[in-house]
């Protein structure tokens, strides 16, 4: 089939124009960077794949990475479980619309605001909520010792732990919104059938509600692989890539290198590999998905 | 018994998920002796913490803030809106705003400081409005919400004599009211929420709310009731929007998401 060009396509001219600009054409420059020895505002010097050469040798990028992948497998599988369970558990409720209303608030509302309500909140030993529990549990006695908020301030796995949960805490109202939008699209005569067949209500969500709401499930897998691969802003705003570099995923690693250390070449391709990788997995597994 | 755990659950989720907004606004009236001595179960009332904020230079940040971020999102809703309408009418660049939309400005720092540094945007306000003034999620929002349009009404009104403005403007734009105001809001609250992008981009004196906010927390860590007073203030315009639009938003997206 021609493309025939109608008028109205003019209308895109502005948004591609911005898009190029700011979009695309970063996408091309960052390419060029990266082959840069460059700190902003020095005179880049051309060093071919010498940046690329270091962040393969690099300790510090290799161990951002696996943070980065931990984190990712952390957050994923809870994310959509818990966006499946909460969405099934919310359906036909009279309270539905305005639970799920209340899920999507944490995603927009002031960032920064709700990262010092957290650490205020859950501060190891000084925390407001540690604070509470010592006023309800007397600090002596032995239910105390379980009611202790976690040391994630010294400990790296604590720290990551509380990144997903604040991460979880932001998108989870989203992840419900996708999966109600297509739980709300299975007719219902579907269901009755399988009900007249004499399904379980167990059997009628593995094998009628489940399988069609395949296609919702890839698409915030794909669309949280996206997401968490490349999140760190919530890394900065609680723990700044520490204790011990735990937390220090790769965007914030391309953060510091960058904007910290001024190594925007090296900053450069680091993102190129982010890049790769993100756009990579997410591609892998909207493949796997639609073949199974 | 199933449906009291099933209950039991949704309340338990929405504690969990409300917990830190309520602590915020407890936190921000509570008196800073109070705060101090660590004696926070203990009630307490002041209005000392929204005084602290006004040397701090909240107000100013936070009107800033609402100009660009108002401003930004203005600009991205009148490129997008023609852009999804060409879209629609089958012009071949889905996939490209599907690409970009799975890379947001947080991700090319590095490449976007340097384009920025070519032009004489890097360290002004307009760092922080040109390169949102068209929004691939915006868009795909507006794409996805003229798609429920029935088409024959565009149609009739090209028999009529229309032209693509006039079908534009008086014909869609009443049409696509909802998908407007949720684009609106949504891009709104990402423009709001950038918190790396104008520390890197813009020197202290341009620093959006937010990353004034951040800083404010490695400035006073211990004032809790400051911090608090802060985050509850920052929050309520975004959250006031959001409640007011709140069942047009749900359910908007959630149509939108069917598509």
């Amino acid at each position: 089939m021609r493309l025939r060009p109608k008028p109205a396509w003019l209308g895109v001219a502005p948004s591609l124009l911005v898009l190029a600009v700011f979009g695309a054409y970063p996408f091309l420059e960052v390419v060029r960077f990266s082959t840069w020895d460059w700190s902003g505002l020095s005179n880049p010097v051309p060093v071919g794949l010498a940046n690329y050469r270091e962040l393969l040798a690099d300790p510090a990028f290799w161990h951002s990475l696996r943070v980065t992948l931990a984190f990712a497998a952390i957050t994923l599988p809870s994310f959509i479980l818990l966006s499946l369970l909460v969405a099934l558990t919310l359906e036909g409720q009279v309270y539905e619309r305005w639970v799920k209303g209340l899920l999507f608030l944490p995603g927009l509302v002031t960032l920064s605001a709700a990262a010092v309500s957290w650490y205020t909140l859950l501060s190891p030993e000084y925390g407001a909520l540690q604070m509470l529990l010592y006023t309800l549990v007397p600090e002596n006695s032995p239910l105390a010792a379980w009611l202790v908020v976690p040391a994630w301030d010294r400990e790296p796995v604590w720290a990551l732990l509380l990144v997903v949960a604040f991460t979880l805490w932001r998108y989870l109202g989203y992840g419900v919104l996708v999966v109600s939008a297509s739980l709300k699209g299975i007719p219902r005569a579907m269901l009755e059938a399988a009900w007249v067949d004499g399904a379980t209500p167990r059997q009628a969500l593995r094998y009628v509600t489940l399988p069609l709401l395949r296609p919702a499930l890839t698409f915030l897998l794909v669309v949280g692989t996206i997401l968490t691969l490349q999140s760190y802003v919530a890394v900065f705003l609680l723990t700044r890539g520490g204790p011990f570099g735990g937390t220090r995923v790769l965007g914030y690693f391309i953060y510091e290198v960058g904007f910290e250390q001024y190594r925007l070449g090296y900053a450069a391709a680091a993102t190129i590999v982010l890049l790769l990788l993100t756009l990579g997995l997410a591609y892998a597994q909207a493949r796997f998905m639609e073949e199974r | 018994m199933r449906s009291l755990a099933r209950h039991l659950f949704v309340a338990l989720l929405v504690f969990a998920v409300a917990l830190p907004f309520l602590w915020m606004a407890y936190a921000a009236f509570l008196p800073p002796e109070l705060v101090y001595a660590g004696e926070i179960t203990r009630l307490g009332f002041s209005l000392e913490n929204f005084r602290a904020l006004a040397p701090e230079g909240f107000w100013g940040r936070l009107v800033y803030s609402l100009g660009v971020s108002s401003l930004a999102t203005l600009l991205a809703l009148i490129t997008g809106f023609p852009a999804a309408y060409a879209l629609r009418e089958g012009a071949p660049l889905l996939g490209f705003y599907l690409f970009l939309l799975a890379v947001p400005a947080e991700m090319l720092l590095v490449p976007l400081y340097g384009v920025l540094a070519g032009t004489r945007l890097l360290g002004s306000p307009w760092a922080l409005i040109w390169p949102f003034a068209a929004s691939p999620f915006v868009v795909f929002l507006l794409y996805q919400g003229f798609r429920s349009v029935p088409w024959q009404v565009v149609e009739a009104a090209r028999i009529d004599g229309a032209g693509e403005g006039v079908v534009l403007a008086q014909v869609l734009l009443p049409m696509m009211a909802g998908h407007l105001v949720t684009a609106g809001v949504l891009s709104f609250a990402a423009h709001w929420n950038l918190v790396l992008y104008p520390r890197v981009m813009t020197p202290e004196a341009w620093w959006t709310l937010q990353v004034w906010m951040a800083d404010l927390v490695r400035k006073y860590p211990a004032d809790w009731g400051l911090l608090s007073a802060a985050a509850l203030l920052g929050t309520l315009p975004l959250a006031a929007v959001y409640l007011l639009f709140e069942r047009r938003i749900v359910e908007t997206f959630e149509g939108s998401l069917k598509g």
